[in-house]
């Protein structure tokens, strides 16, 4: 594909101890080097522009405020995008299945939606501001940029927001999730880390994921330089935001990668059931095998919009899994627990 | 009749969200209706100002034109010629914002993705178009002149407001 050797620039600016989470120094000319073996120009010229210091490291500073500002525009387009309301659309009905089968085991809320690699936080500051999963979901952003972190929680703050944000790991004890979610985040993931990062998932207490991110369509590249050209002011704003849809992982790639032991994954709104023009991000979804029958009646009709790995096995075998989702679920509920 | 005070109004109009567009990816709040309802009034302000150039420019070509009811009337068909590109325009831009605000979710992402993103972009060429009207509808070199002016005055206020009160805000 296109764009899978293209780089985006944020990834490349900062760099984090994975165990400790401290800020590493990153060399302008090193960052340089890697976008130029990518054969990516203009992104070069965009980061030779960024301050150093004497030793040629980049000024964490001028980054940290680069890449907040970048993210605010970023938050724009979510905002356009309605990115919140996108996801409370299978969220909701997801936290309604959790709730009902956890009221028959005897084990109710609170519960606990974390967004990982949340950036400025919007979807969980959106989430708060307007209570749309309930008071009994508490509402935790995790990311590994303490900069973005701590604007985050300033922001939510100022607005006096009932959530809260962590700089760290996300699949820690310490922020033990019911639901984790993202947005924008999956195509970061390359080769074995997607699969590794819904491993990590399933081998955490938490009933589900929920993670959206840029439908790979042939639209996506030409809709992402419109829309950040459009809206965006930030050169590096610009570039990231073509490289993600370039980068973006198709239905099938994300679909596998989420089967894990544990979860039944599943796709809602993929390509061919959906249209490009109306769904800019769809989401993969994982849940316990128990979930998926409450998880589908919670969603009504809309589960016509979601389907597992079988989606492309052959038309003949989605057909037929149609059939058993329409029939009440308890059949795919069945398949899933296998897994 | 003229066709000075459609245009105006227009141009009032597209200063307005032109000033929101200056502020919006620069507030990370959630709670923001009030600063882009002040956004907007900036963007008015700012356009309210700019539009004076056009208007100025048509009163200057009136006063050194020889024949100046013959300038006056090529001043007004070809204000009609620039009025009609920027109202088919308009109109696309309201039928997306009302598909928008009212339609669900998807809908919206649609009206979003067809309408009002590569919209914004148009801008230049809407104006490019309404300069062409100008003249194919008899304006002349007068209409474009001042059709010109309120173009770039227009295309203007935006990156001004920006400048003026949202560069180095966060």
């Amino acid at each position: 594909m296109l764009g899978v050797g293209r780089l985006e620039i944020s990834d490349l600016i900062t760099a984090v101890d994975a165990g400790s989470g401290a800020r590493l120094p990153v060399r302008r000319d090193e960052v340089v080097r890697r976008l130029r073996e990518s054969g990516d120009e203009r992104a070069v010229r965009i980061v030779r522009r960024l301050p150093v210091d004497r030793d040629g490291v980049l000024d964490p500073g001028a980054v940290d405020r680069l890449l907040i500002g970048v993210h605010t525009e970023l938050q724009r387009l979510s905002e356009e995008l309605r990115i919140g309301e996108r996801l409370v659309d299978p969220v909701g009905p997801l936290f309604d299945a959790i709730r009902e089968v956890g009221g028959q085991n005897g084990q109710g809320g609170p519960y606990r939606l974390v967004d990982v690699g949340c950036g400025l936080g919007y979807v969980v500051r959106w989430l708060a501001a307007t209570n749309a999963l309930g008071p009994d979901v508490e509402l935790v952003g995790v990311d590994l940029d303490a900069a973005l972190v701590g604007e985050a929680d300033r922001l939510a703050r100022a607005e006096g927001l009932t959530c809260r944000f962590v700089h760290g790991n996300a699949f820690g004890p310490a922020e033990a999730a019911t639901v984790y979610v993202s947005t924008g985040l999956l195509h970061h993931f390359r080769g074995p880390a997607l699969g590794e990062f819904f491993r990590a998932q399933a081998a955490s207490p938490a009933q589900a994921f929920c993670h959206f991110d840029i439908a790979a369509t042939r639209l996506a590249p030409i809709g992402a330089w419109i829309f950040h050209r459009a809206r965006m002011r930030h050169r590096l704003g610009r570039h990231d935001g073509v490289v993600s849809a370039l980068r973006a992982h198709s239905d099938e790639t994300l679909l596998r990668a989420a089967a894990v032991p544990g979860m039944r994954a599943l796709l809602y709104e993929p390509g061919g059931l959906a249209n490009p023009f109306c769904t800019t991000l769809r989401p993969i979804i994982g849940v316990r095998p128990q979930l998926e029958a409450p998880f589908r009646r919670a969603l009504g009709r809309a589960a016509r919009r979601m389907v597992g790995e079988e989606h492309f096995a052959g038309a003949g075998v989605v057909a037929g899994a149609a059939v058993g989702v329409e029939a009440g679920g308890a059949a795919g509920a069945g398949a899933g627990a296998t897994r | 009749m003229t066709p000075a005070v459609p245009l105006a109004l227009l141009g009032l109009v597209d200063s307005a969200f032109s000033g929101f567009r200056a502020y919006a990816g620069r507030d990370a709040r959630i709670r923001k209706r009030r600063a882009a309802v002040r956004a907007a009034l900036r963007g008015l302000a700012v356009g309210a100002v700019l539009l004076a150039a056009p208007a100025l420019a048509a009163v200057l070509v009136l006063l050194t034109a020889s024949d100046r009811a013959r300038t006056r009337h090529a001043l007004a068909v070809g204000g009609f010629g620039y009025l009609l590109p920027l109202c088919v325009f308009a109109a696309v831009v309201l039928l997306s914002l009302a598909a928008y605000f009212v339609l669900p979710f998807r809908a919206g992402t649609f009206a979003v993705v067809v309408g009002l993103g590569p919209l914004t972009l148009l801008r230049p060429l809407a104006v490019g178009a309404a300069c062409l009207g100008a003249v194919l509808n008899g304006g002349g070199w007068c209409a474009l002149l001042v059709g010109a002016v309120a173009g770039a005055a227009v295309l203007c206020v935006e990156p001004l407001a920006h400048r003026r009160w949202y560069r180095d805000a966060q």
